[in-house]
């Protein structure tokens, strides 16, 4: 019988060891590649299209290898976090909403292609500005906004006798007090989702003439009579034509309560259309959408705002920054959002006649959604202390809780006792 | 004239050999060091760095990528005034005292059913640890699916009974909120305890049965006077796995319910992820993860000096 002595084993581990801890150096000195973080899409031709068709194309031209690495919905905060944190990761990552304005120290500075794609493709919508540039710096490439807008049940609208989407809060109240009724309620979700929530609460806000935060993000300036006015309406709206269980909803629960014929209107992306045309054609055909209704101080909406930024820390900056600007042509850019068919908006004016609008006219609302679309916590200049307000879901909670029931009173001034404390001001 | 001590011969140490490798690995004391070190470092690294790092991130305004100032207890302090992190807290000390006193007892009862002979009792056995074993998000979705509104199974037999419809807001009512995380954390523990519970039925041995029914003691009494008294140290030791697991679940509130509605069942966990990842406030953070360690560690001792007396 062979026994391994204790010398024989230790230089066997050892050399395991040494082995497995040189091995990933060795496969990183492998040639150039520049590594794209993304969050996987919701329409799956966008992600094969980059992999499939952009990558292989630049690669191709250049030399550099493109890795398009899909992570999962919901998990680009956390993985951003620790490429930051350890400065090893991908060399380009997508951000989601407020993500550039905490991660601007290690994000570079890609002023000059945004200038450019500006120059050359009509220029920028505003939106675009208030998502990507930090202190004067643009952190971030816009890619687009992923808006979100009602989509409302043409046939049951019809038979309450509203054949147009109503053009304000109040007419919209009356339809779903109505709809309600007849057993078709609404379902807007007040739970802690991720942006079913945020995209019609902070528009309903700003309709009123509401704001959290005043421009100079130093103010608290949520109790106020028209953010009293906002929280009375929600809490009617809420009553009269939802069911209590939206309060615990998160994002995937009014898309699945769609496709259930549980609700006759809600506030989501496209991509509700877009899966019932795929799933549930006939409630495809019935799928409607719309601008969000007006308030007394105009129509807003919620900036979904995507936007791709180069690590200032990656070996290969320039590499990215090169690979950016050529995905930045209108050649490939235009392709990649031809693919997922207006479910991105690009923020260019040079997309706003493009042919993704043809072919399903009833998206073209979130393209006229783009010029009064803001990011949560507008007109406050997006930062850390406005992200904490988002994560601790100040202002959803404040009309949450009103609509299970606590006064509006209560519900203001304990948003602006928590605003006080995260913006530290007396 | 000097005095010079010679150096007594007889007792003079011998000279040590001189070491060679193999002999020095031989030693009992340097191998046992060798292999100890390991899980020593593993330790270290994986647990030891991350709870100082933690409690160093606690005392800084660091925020997630830049640089942090030493703040001493002003996050702890910012704690202390907001109101979200009291409400987490309460919701954490219900959902674990809850939670584990529900697996406990349903535990005892799972594992002292599996303890009798009946046909097929090892396939049981196996489909019980079913619930704890598929991972935490698939069954959370699964049961996601099982308290939504519109497909609910559970609001379809309770209207097939007679309630209302549509029956209850599982997730949508505060508190039905938390009773549902409770029940589903219940349900995903229960063979953890059911299971580890059986294994020390199995060592109790059958002649203290006998002596006890011969001298006539009811099955009530058995339970009380032999069964229990020997489960003791198991079923705490269980307890104390299970109160650390289910004081920082993170997985099934996020899946479920994400702390909502109106932060009804956000836990420390979840509190602090929000606010490490979705704020960037990683000194922030940190301080919420960190109060639980105090009570955590108070119930540790606790236990475990309960379990050295008795």
């Amino acid at each position: 019988m062979h026994v391994t002595s204790r010398r024989g084993f230790l230089k066997i581990a050892t050399a395991g060891a040494a082995g497995a801890a040189l091995s990933p150096a060795l496969g990183r000195a492998a040639g150039k590649t520049v590594t794209l973080l993304h969050e996987s899409s919701f329409i799956p031709p966008f992600d094969e299209y980059m992999k499939n068709m952009l990558a292989p194309a630049y690669e191709k031209e250049t030399g550099v290898k493109i890795v398009y690495e899909i992570i999962s919905v919901g998990s680009s905060p956390a993985r951003i976090a620790s490429i930051s944190e350890t400065g090893t990761g991908a060399d380009i990552t997508m951000n989601l909403t407020l993500i550039p304005f905490l991660y601007d120290e290690k994000y570079a500075d890609v002023g000059d292609i945004a200038e450019e794609m500006g120059k050359e493709q009509g220029g920028w919508y505003p939106a675009a500005r208030e998502m990507a540039i930090v202190n004067g710096k643009w952190k971030a490439i816009p890619f687009c906004s992923i808006g979100q807008l009602m989509n409302w049940r043409s046939d049951w609208f019809a038979e309450v006798g509203f054949k147009e989407f109503p053009g304000t809060w109040d007419e919209l109240y009356e339809a779903g007090k109505k709809l309600k009724t007849k057993g078709h309620p609404f379902g807007f979700e007040l739970g802690h989702g991720f942006g079913d929530n945020h995209g019609w609460l902070y528009p309903l806000l700003w309709s009123y003439g509401a704001h959290e935060v005043a421009e100079d993000g130093k103010t608290v300036t949520i109790d106020s009579d028209e953010t009293a006015r906002a929280v009375d309406f929600a809490r009617k709206f809420f009553q009269d034509t939802m069911f209590e269980d939206v309060l615990g909803w998160t994002d995937p629960s009014n898309n699945k309560a769609w496709m259930a014929e549980q609700i006759s209107c809600t506030n989501n992306a496209e991509s509700i259309l877009w899966f019932a045309k795929q799933n549930f054609p006939e409630i495809g055909e019935v799928t409607q959408q719309s601008l969000n209704p007006a308030g007394p101080k105009g129509r807003f909406h919620f900036l979904g705002a995507i936007s791709h930024s180069i690590f200032n820390f990656s070996p290969q900056e320039k590499e990215a920054h090169d690979f950016l600007r050529w995905l930045s042509k209108p050649k490939q850019l235009g392709a990649w959002y031809d693919v997922a068919v207006s479910y991105y908006q690009p923020l260019l004016h040079a997309y706003d006649n493009a042919s993704m609008w043809n072919v399903e006219p009833r998206n073209i609302p979130y393209r006229d959604a783009l010029g009064t679309s803001h990011l949560p916590g507008w007109p406050a200049p997006p930062d850390r202390r406005l992200a904490e307000s988002v994560a601790k879901y100040v202002v959803v909670d404040m009309f949450a809780k009103a609509c299970a029931g606590a006064s509006t009173k209560e519900v203001i001034k304990s948003a602006e006792s928590q605003l006080r404390g995260i913006y530290k001001t007396a | 004239m000097s005095i010079r001590s010679e150096p007594l011969v007889g007792l003079a140490r011998p000279p040590r050999p001189a070491l060679s490798r193999s002999g020095w690995l031989d030693r009992e004391a340097v191998f046992s060091w060798l292999m100890m070190a390991p899980p020593l470092l593993f330790l270290a690294g994986l647990v030891g760095y991350p709870l100082v790092y933690g409690i160093l991130l606690s005392l800084q305004d660091r925020a997630v990528a830049k640089p942090g100032h030493f703040v001493g207890l002003r996050n702890f302090i910012a704690d202390f005034h907001d109101p979200i992190f009291w409400r987490v807290a309460v919701n954490t000390v219900v959902y674990t005292v809850a939670a584990t006193l529900l697996k406990m007892v349903g535990g005892l009862g799972l594992a002292l059913a599996m303890n009798q002979h009946f046909r097929v009792k090892n396939l049981v056995r196996a489909l019980l640890l079913l619930p704890f074993i598929v991972p935490t998000v698939l069954s959370t979705v699964a049961w996601m699916w099982m308290l939504d509104p519109a497909f609910s199974v559970v609001n379809r037999l309770l209207i097939g009974i007679g309630v209302s419809p549509p029956g209850p807001s599982w997730l949508g009512n505060p508190a039905l909120a938390m009773f549902s995380i409770i029940m589903i954390n219940t349900w995903r523990g229960l063979p953890f305890y059911g299971i580890t519970l059986l294994g020390g039925l199995q060592t109790v041995p059958p002649e203290l049965y006998e002596a006890a029914t011969i001298d006539g003691a009811s099955g009530w009494h058995r339970f009380r006077f032999v069964t229990l008294p020997l489960l003791k140290p198991i079923i705490l030791i269980v307890t104390l796995f299970s109160v650390i697991f289910t004081f920082a679940d993170f997985q099934l509130v996020y899946v479920l319910t994400h702390g909502g509605p109106n932060n009804a069942t956000n836990l420390f966990a979840t509190y602090a992820f929000d606010l490490s990842m979705g704020a960037g406030q990683l000194g922030l953070g940190a301080s919420v993860a960190l109060a639980m360690l105090p009570a955590l560690g108070l119930l540790i001792v606790a236990l475990t000096l309960y379990m050295r007396k008795s």
